[in-house]
């Protein structure tokens, strides 16, 4: 218990509610409530079943460097405090907006900030941060065109040859269980994903001295409360950027989650979120439905999560380092 | 021998039975015209298309309970298999008030209308049975539904042109207001029906083109 030193019960708090950040912002259940395949009531009790099992059975095998090659100044308990906080308070403010935005984007947007404000120019690995920024861009270009395309295939070769409301049920229910068991995989793994990031700060903070297995518990929970205390209007808000059945939020959700997948297995840093937005956008557009005004406020927090996130933590930097310091 | 059974689905089996019924009291209804138009009307014969009605509304209770509470349906069908039992039996209590109108005041029909009221009581029996079909089919065939609501469309159409045909022909008698009253009452109500048919067949047709099959 002698090893337990302030700094590390920070950590420890930080990592607590940045995974209850990250829970505020998950849309990963957003089509099962659009296409009304689950009530808002069953996405929050099996978000909250997935977000605590995905966090104890994968968070300990999973762990990952946000942010690295992104700065070319030491990193100190200061900077990685101030990032963190900062990617908290831009990700906590746009889910109580119900606007979805990237966990990593907000990352690197306060990596930035400190970045510049401590190296200037020179403090910013730009190479990397031009690497990231083109994949940033391509995500949701890639997630609009694979649902146009899928839409549009899964049209023309399923959807047009059923007749009668007896068969489209029968496909629509099909094309449910399909997507209910993606999305419950992706709630699971993304989960253990996403809480083991924020564990992973302890575990750096502490060099793998201290036992986590209830830290990830707690971080489980603490995923889950943030979907089901802030996510509910986030989810909303996502389901509803255009109709969807099944079998359209098929064609929108399980691509999206291939390509991921396989990004994932190559290194390929895509935005989850901004390629399922990107996504209902491109389904919307395949299914001519009329626009969504909504989402140019989505895509005007893309925009601003960069620089909002970098202006965060230069403004918490200094109080924050001090704090540490003493 | 078949290994496994087909499930049978309340909904549909509850659905049947109404439109089932629907049908049996337009098919009453029908008759009893055709009698008052021959003068010889049985009023007790109309108390089937009430008790018709009274059944057609259980059922639909029975439906919508199901539909919403058990949810034997999918979400995005809901509305559309509510909305198109509520329109049903709407349809099927303006065939209630053309029975208890007829059963409230029988009355003799002009000789030189009666023809064209036989057709017109004709055309409403063929237009409520397509509208049965068209339903039916909605739930295994939308290309085939969708052609009878051109027949219910132009079923309706017919109508129209004959209840204003009728109409000229009736008010220009001065004998007997009454008469012409509810003769003409007669033929309001029943065109009601047929009108009432072509909007649910509208809103089938929607519902065609909006399931992509179309």
């Amino acid at each position: 218990m002698s090893d337990i030193t302030p700094i590390i019960i920070a950590f420890i708090v930080i990592s607590i509610i940045i995974a209850f950040a990250i829970g505020a912002n998950d849309e990963t259940f957003a089509v099962t409530y659009g296409s009304k395949t689950l009530t808002m009531k069953q996405i929050l009790i099996l978000a909250t079943i997935f977000a605590i099992t995905g966090a104890v059975l994968l968070g300990e095998a999973v762990s990952k460097t946000v942010g690295k090659g992104v700065l070319s100044i030491d990193l100190t308990d200061g900077i990685t405090i101030t990032v963190l906080i900062s990617t908290i308070i831009w990700l906590i403010l746009s889910s109580a907006l119900g606007l979805p935005i990237s966990t990593t984007h907000a990352t690197i947007g306060s990596i930035l900030g400190i970045g510049l404000l401590i190296g200037g120019v020179g403090g910013i690995g730009w190479s990397k941060l031009i690497e990231l920024s083109a994949w940033w861009i391509l995500s949701p270009i890639i997630g609009y065109v694979i649902t146009f395309i899928t839409y549009k295939l899964l049209h023309k070769h399923v959807i047009n040859k059923l007749n009668g409301f007896q068969q489209f049920e029968r496909a629509e229910k099909v094309f449910a269980l399909i997507l209910l068991t993606v999305i419950c995989w992706t709630a699971f793994s993304r989960s253990g994903n996403d809480v083991s990031n924020s564990v992973g700060i302890v575990v750096g903070a502490t060099e793998g001295t201290i036992e986590i297995g209830v830290l990830l518990i707690f971080t489980g929970l603490s995923f889950a409360a943030g979907i089901v205390i802030l996510a509910r209007t986030l989810i909303k808000n996502v389901g509803t950027i255009t109709e969807l059945r099944p079998s359209t939020a098929f064609a929108a959700q399980v691509p999206t989650a291939i390509v991921l997948f396989l990004g994932t297995l190559f290194g390929i840093p895509l935005s989850g979120s901004h390629m399922l937005v990107a996504s209902l956008i491109g389904l919307g557009k395949a299914q001519h439905a009329p626009k969504n005004k909504g989402n140019m406020r989505i895509v005007f927090i893309w925009f601003l999560t960069f620089p909002m996130a970098a202006i965060c933590a230069i403004i918490l930097y200094f109080p924050i380092s001090a704090l540490v310091l003493t | 021998m078949k290994l496994l059974k087909e499930k049978v689905n309340p909904l549909n089996e509850i659905n049947d039975k109404f439109l089932a019924k629907t049908l049996e009291a337009t098919k009453i209804l029908h008759d009893r015209i055709s009698d008052l138009i021959e003068g010889k009307l049985d009023k007790e014969g109309l108390k089937g298309v009430i008790l018709c009605e009274k059944e057609c509304d259980k059922l639909k209770e029975e439906y919508i309970k199901i539909l919403f509470k058990d949810k034997k349906a999918l979400p995005f069908l809901v509305e559309d298999r509510y909305k198109i039992i509520t329109m049903v039996d709407h349809m099927t209590g303006k065939n209630e008030l053309l029975a208890r109108f007829i059963r409230a005041f029988p009355f003799g029909i002009y000789d030189d209308i009666k023809e064209q009221l036989i057709e017109f009581n004709g055309l409403y029996h063929e237009c409520i049975k397509d509208l049965i079909d068209c339903v039916i089919l909605m739930e295994t065939n939308f290309d085939e539904a969708f052609e009878k609501t051109f027949e219910i469309e132009l079923d309706r159409r017919t109508a129209k042109k004959m209840k204003y045909r009728m109409f000229d022909k009736l008010y220009q008698k001065k004998d007997n207001m009454l008469q012409i009253y509810l003769t003409s009452k007669l033929i309001a109500y029943t065109y009601d029906v047929v009108d009432a048919a072509e909007g649910i067949s509208d809103y089938l047709r929607g519902l065609i083109i909006k399931y992509p099959s179309k």
